[in-house]
């Protein structure tokens, strides 16, 4: 496979982080000679910050990505050692696996995976420049003067790239702490021509688990049987750890408060921008002096580690005020510190300036993923590395590139809305920003993607079977449990659709307080309970409160339909209606998107556009109709304005 | 199709004998155009916006295409004196530069001088295709545009109020308020969904439930002063029923002011319903005479019958004519049996001859609650007491309700119910303890429904249709 040339690659992924390790196995698989670039051969795939895999929308992403051949999903199954199905209240669009992870495994299984991978070259050394030739990548610059040649490169710094961490007044060079920065590369991007932004984010002290009074915790067990992350692991096998949940309390949120000029934060010197929904305990206790407590949970880093993490209170100050507010919550009064919390501020790439693929406009060949497009997250990134790796990937192939459309999955809708919403703080995916969310599931997943994956070249005939067999199966079933009629276990009816709204026994994860009322079958099954019927069809039985496939099967009813398939439709009967709607208000949608906007509008005179306008279409330069529509400040007459002067240019080129 | 970016040109004035006549240009060539055919002391190019000039208009120098022929004299020739409004862009109605020649009125000045213009240049706009730009150029929301239309067609002078306040933006302002109000109620349920760890607690708290029906009460009062709005912008019907000869159509006559019905002391002439428009209250109420109510066994007034139940069935209410000077018969009792369910208004007529019908007889034959008016349709007594009565049974009193925020349009109506709709199921399933994405899946349709009247949900199709509704040169 090798090309006589040894120091020639066909894609070099620049990062071995969760952005660079999927653009490089993606690469790698679709046959290409990649090489993966970073400072230390033995820091791959780290979890820099929280000891766990997804969450929710993150978690749905990392489903995605394992869909359509991505490897999060497939490396989390063998480092996890609790899984937990989060959102459990809410409706099942919004369910989203987590899981936590021993993070020397995820690292030592990530390495494996890698080294695994015909075609994976890896590389230690540290990138100072990208070079050009006629507008487009020709090779990588080390430090150490080498020059390594590509056909494409993704470049993954995360926070590396010109990081600074502060500790307190401390200050630090480095992406993570006890560990150096990319400066030059961040120097030669401006040197290309990019315009860059300044992040931040933060990380919780660690603990010592021995200085823990565990006993006075309340804990959080994982789900059992857990589920797996990814499509295709059969069944996991894990002794699954206990988590802790702990609260801030009065006392904690005075010490802050008493501190708080000793904060970067608060005393200006961060101009980094952090993530609003991931905040540091100091912007909680600012930003919400109405709550009096804040959940704290205590995650172990590993099976065999002493480090305990503490998530919910990502810190800036300094060490000494870090261990005194730590030890004002319950079972942490004698808790050991073994690294305080730290916020690094980091260079970023403003993204509009990528296509929908996260090609850099201006250099062809160039792609950018992770934190450098302004994101936040591990899922995030390798949501992106898995985008960039397989559009390298295809450009060197010669292949049309892939863009998901914002129905299709929320790595869609991540990358749709890095490249044409503005951002001022670290993008961080959530179920509402997808517009067609009841069509996200994490459940459907492989229904969506296995097919894409499959022409891309990442998935298999065998796996793309499995998946089609599976769904011939949940649609069978579901045309069945649409005619029969099937027999309620139970004779006390329905819970009264106006019942009051009930408080949930407690916010923390995978609460399951009540069975969620779906209006639009529990209606159905009210009128057929008139006369107090006990039989009813068989998908409305799947849909009203406490009917489940499960009881189906206990009382003969149904079939030997494994559980996660049995779920599938589960969800299905009971949005059933809704996911309907959603569809339809998708394809009003998919006319917008099939607009393409040639290039040469962007040099025409656009008239009787706003100034605002016109200045927010001339930067991002939307590929279509659809994206132009979602740039803020660009209203629908725009749009119709914009797609006049589309027809007019595309009718006077030639064709 | 949608063009953009030329300049366009039209009458803004109807044709016919007139003092005046203006005819508009818009566009980045507006200038050039209007100065190949105006001879004045400065060139309009040179003007200053917002300025006024005297000068006379002359056929340009280019040759029109047959069609113009006949009307373009030879290059130079005079066509009227003129007086010209130059409007900068971006400061004026379409926000583009724009010309507006004021002519003098008659068959001529202004085609000759439209064609001129045409001549050096400009094209002829299509309908509503001014307020089209306006729109698109944002000068405008949807709301607004089609206001603009309205206050054109108006017919009385509420509906003329009504469209000038939809014209100032007040329903839209009223309606992105709602717009606002709710997305925040959507970033409460959607904070619940996504930051379940951190936010916790119920799924639609009380107070996000509460904020909900405060909008769906706002648009149910919207809705509500809808009917009336309608009413004000496309009026009213109102038949006159009663049995045969019992002086409809005098009725109709003396109501309308003018002889429109024929009147025979034979009963059954009105075969046919004659229709004609007062104005009552502000308000275009279209008066119908109809064939009397009776069992015939003619089939051309059979026909007339069937009609004149269509009208009942049509009409917002009905004016129901009673002979006071015969005692009730049969045939009275089975139009009344015929009107049963409508808003009635009874004519109690003749008066001028010796009662036989008291009041009370005759409410008590419309089941009790219909007003009364004696009246004598022949001498005319009573007909202003009549068609004060019959405004109120209509809800036309004047100065009651204000208009400043009125729903009137059907598309405005029609997308607001589908928003009203989405509340209504938004609200039961935050009750029943629905997933939070269920309810927000509701409140965003019910937000993407009043975007529709706005224009922020607009599409092109849309705007198409709305702006064909328009007269050339607006």
């Amino acid at each position: 496979m090798r090309r006589p040339d040894a120091n020639g690659f066909d894609v070099l992924v620049v990062g071995a982080g969760h952005a660079g390790c999927e653009a490089a196995v993606a690469a790698a698989t679709l046959g290409l000679d990649t090489a993966l670039l970073t400072m230390r051969l033995e820091d791959t795939a780290k979890m820099s910050c929280n000891p766990a895999i997804g969450g929710i929308a993150k978690g749905h992403m990392v489903r995605e990505i394992d869909a359509l051949g991505g490897v999060m999903g497939r490396v989390t199954d063998r480092a996890g050692i609790q899984f937990k199905m989060l959102n459990r209240g809410r409706g099942p669009a919004v369910w989203s696996p987590r899981a936590q992870c021993d993070k020397a495994l995820y690292s030592e299984e990530m390495a494996r995976l890698l080294a695994g991978t015909p075609g994976l070259t890896r590389i230690a050394g540290v990138v100072n420049r990208v070079r050009l030739a006629n507008g487009g990548v020709e090779a990588v610059e080390l430090d150490d003067g080498r020059a390594l040649r590509c056909r494409a490169a993704v470049v993954t710094p995360g926070t590396f790239l010109n990081g600074r961490i502060h500790v307190g007044e401390q200050k630090l060079e480095g992406g993570r702490l006890g560990e150096r920065a990319a400066r030059a590369l961040s120097e030669c991007l401006a040197d290309l021509g990019l315009e860059r932004g300044r992040l931040k984010t933060g990380t919780p002290p660690r603990l010592h688990r021995d200085s823990i009074d565990w006993e006075t915790l309340e804990p959080q067990p994982g789900d059992e049987p857990p589920r797996p992350f990814s499509h295709w692991t059969e069944r996991l096998d894990v002794d699954q750890v206990l988590c802790h949940l702990t609260r801030t309390n009065e006392r904690t949120h005075e010490v802050i408060r008493r501190n708080l000029h000793r904060s970067p934060l608060y005393a200006g010197e961060i101009q980094g921008r952090g993530p609003r929904y991931c905040p540091s305990i100091e912007d909680k206790v600012v930003k919400f002096p109405e709550r009096s407590a804040h959940h704290v949970f205590l995650e172990p880093e590993g099976r065999s580690v002493v480090e305990t993490y503490v998530n919910g209170v990502s810190s800036s100050l300094p060490a000494e005020v870090q261990l005194e507010f730590v030890r004002t919550m319950r079972g942490l009064e004698q808790a050991e510190m073994l690294r305080p919390g730290y916020a690094v501020e980091y260079d970023f790439v403003l993204p509009h300036q990528l296509t929908p693929t996260l090609e850099v406009k201006r250099v062809g060949g160039l792609f950018l993923a992770g934190q450098i497009c302004g994101t936040s997250g591990y899922e995030e990134a390798a949501a992106q590395g898995w985008v960039a790796g397989v559009n390298a990937a295809l450009k060197v192939l010669g292949r049309p590139a892939l863009v998901l459309g914002r129905d299709r999955a929320y790595v869609g809708v991540l990358v749709d809305d890095l490249v044409t919403r503005e951002h001022r703080e670290p993008y961080r995916m959530f179920t509402s920003a997808a517009e067609h969310r009841l069509l996200l599931r994490a459940d459907n997943a492989d229904e969506r993607l296995a097919g894409i994956g499959h022409a891309i070249g990442l998935i298999s005939r065998d796996q793309l079977e499995q998946v089609r067999s599976k769904y011939a199966a949940i649609d069978a079933e579901e045309r069945r449990l649409s005619r029969v009629t099937v027999t309620c276990p139970w004779s006390t009816p329905p819970a009264a659709l106006d019942r009051e709204p009930v408080e949930c026994a407690s916010s923390a994860r995978g609460a399951r307080p009540v069975d969620p009322v779906y209006p639009d079958q529990a209606r159905d099954v009210m009128d057929s309970d008139r006369g107090s019927r006990t039989s009813l069809r068989g998908l409305d039985f799947l849909a009203r409160p406490g009917g489940s496939y499960a009881l189906l099967r206990a009382t003969g009813q149904g079939s030997a339909l494994p559980d996660a398939w049995a779920e599938c439709l589960e969800v299905r009967a009971r949005y059933r209606g809704y996911i309907e709607r959603q569809r339809r208000v998708a394809e009003q949608m998919v006319a917008l998107e099939g607009w393409e906007l040639p290039e040469a509008l962007w040099v025409s005179t656009l008239s009787n556009l706003s100034s605002e306008a016109r200045e927010k279409l001339l930067r991002v330069r939307p590929a279509t109709a659809g994206q132009a529509s979602r740039i803020a400040g660009v209203s629908p007459a725009d749009i119709a304005v914009l797609l006049v002067h589309a027809r007019r240019i595309s009718s006077s080129s030639p064709r | 199709m949608l063009s953009l970016g030329d300049t366009i040109a039209a009458a803004a004035t109807g044709g016919g004998p007139a003092g005046l006549a203006v005819v508009r240009v818009s566009g980045p060539g507006a200038l050039g155009v209007a100065d190949a055919v105006f001879r004045g002391a400065t060139a309009l190019s040179a003007a200053p916006t917002h300025t006024l000039h005297h000068g006379w208009a002359v056929a340009p120098p280019t040759r029109a295409g047959p069609a113009l022929a006949r009307l373009e004299p030879s290059a130079g020739a005079t066509l009227d004196e003129v007086v010209v409004a130059v409007f900068r862009a971006p400061r004026s109605y379409t926000r583009e530069d724009v010309v507006e020649f004021s002519c003098h009125g008659g068959e001529w000045s202004a085609r000759r001088l439209l064609a001129s213009l045409l001549a050096s240049g400009a094209r002829l706009a299509g309908p509503g295709e001014f307020t089209l730009r306006a729109f698109l150029n944002g000068r405008l929301d949807l709301a607004q545009a089609e206001a603009v239309a309205d206050v054109i067609h108006a017919a009385t002078s509420r509906a003329h109020e009504l469209a000038l306040s939809q014209l100032k933006g007040e329903l839209s302002a009223r309606l992105e308020a709602i717009g606002e109000r709710l997305a925040d109620a959507v970033a409460e349920v959607e904070a619940r969904v996504d930051f379940a760890e951190d936010v916790g607690g119920i799924e639609v708290p009380a107070h996000v439930v509460a904020a909900i029906e405060a909008v769906d009460r706002e648009l149910a009062e919207l809705l509500a002063a809808s009917s009336f709005a309608r009413a004000v912008r496309e009026g009213l019907r109102v038949p006159l029923v009663g049995r045969p000869n019992v002086g409809k159509s005098s009725l109709f006559n003396a109501l309308v002011g003018e002889d429109r019905a024929i009147v025979a002391a034979v009963p059954g002439t009105t075969r046919d319903r004659v229709s004609e428009t007062i104005d009552l209250e502000g308000i275009r109420v279209t008066l119908s005479d109809t064939a009397g109510l009776r069992a015939t066994p003619e089939p051309v007034e059979a026909l007339g019958i069937a009609r004149t139940e269509r009208a009942i069935e049509e009409g917002a209410a009905v004016l129901w004519v009673v002979d006071g000077s015969a005692p009730l018969c049969d045939e009275d009792h089975s139009v009344a049996a015929r009107l049963k369910g409508r808003r009635i208004t009874i004519a109690l007529n003749k008066r001028d001859r010796p009662g036989v019908v008291r009041v009370e007889e005759a409410q008590a034959l419309a089941g009790g609650h219909a007003p009364v008016v004696a009246v004598s349709a022949t001498r005319g007594e009573g007909v202003d007491e009549l068609r004060a009565t019959l405004a109120c049974e209509l809800g036309l009193e004047s100065g009651e309700r204000s208009l400043a925020v009125a729903v009137s349009t059907p598309r405005h109506i029609e997308a607001l119910e589908r928003a009203k709709e989405a509340l209504g199921r938004g609200i039961t399933a935050a009750r029943a303890a629905a997933p939070g994405e269920i309810v927000a899946l509701e409140l965003g349709e019910a937000l993407r429904a009043i975007g529709e009247v706005t224009g922020r949900a607009a599409s092109e199709d849309l705007l198409e249709r709305i702006f064909s509704r328009f007269c050339i040169g607006k």
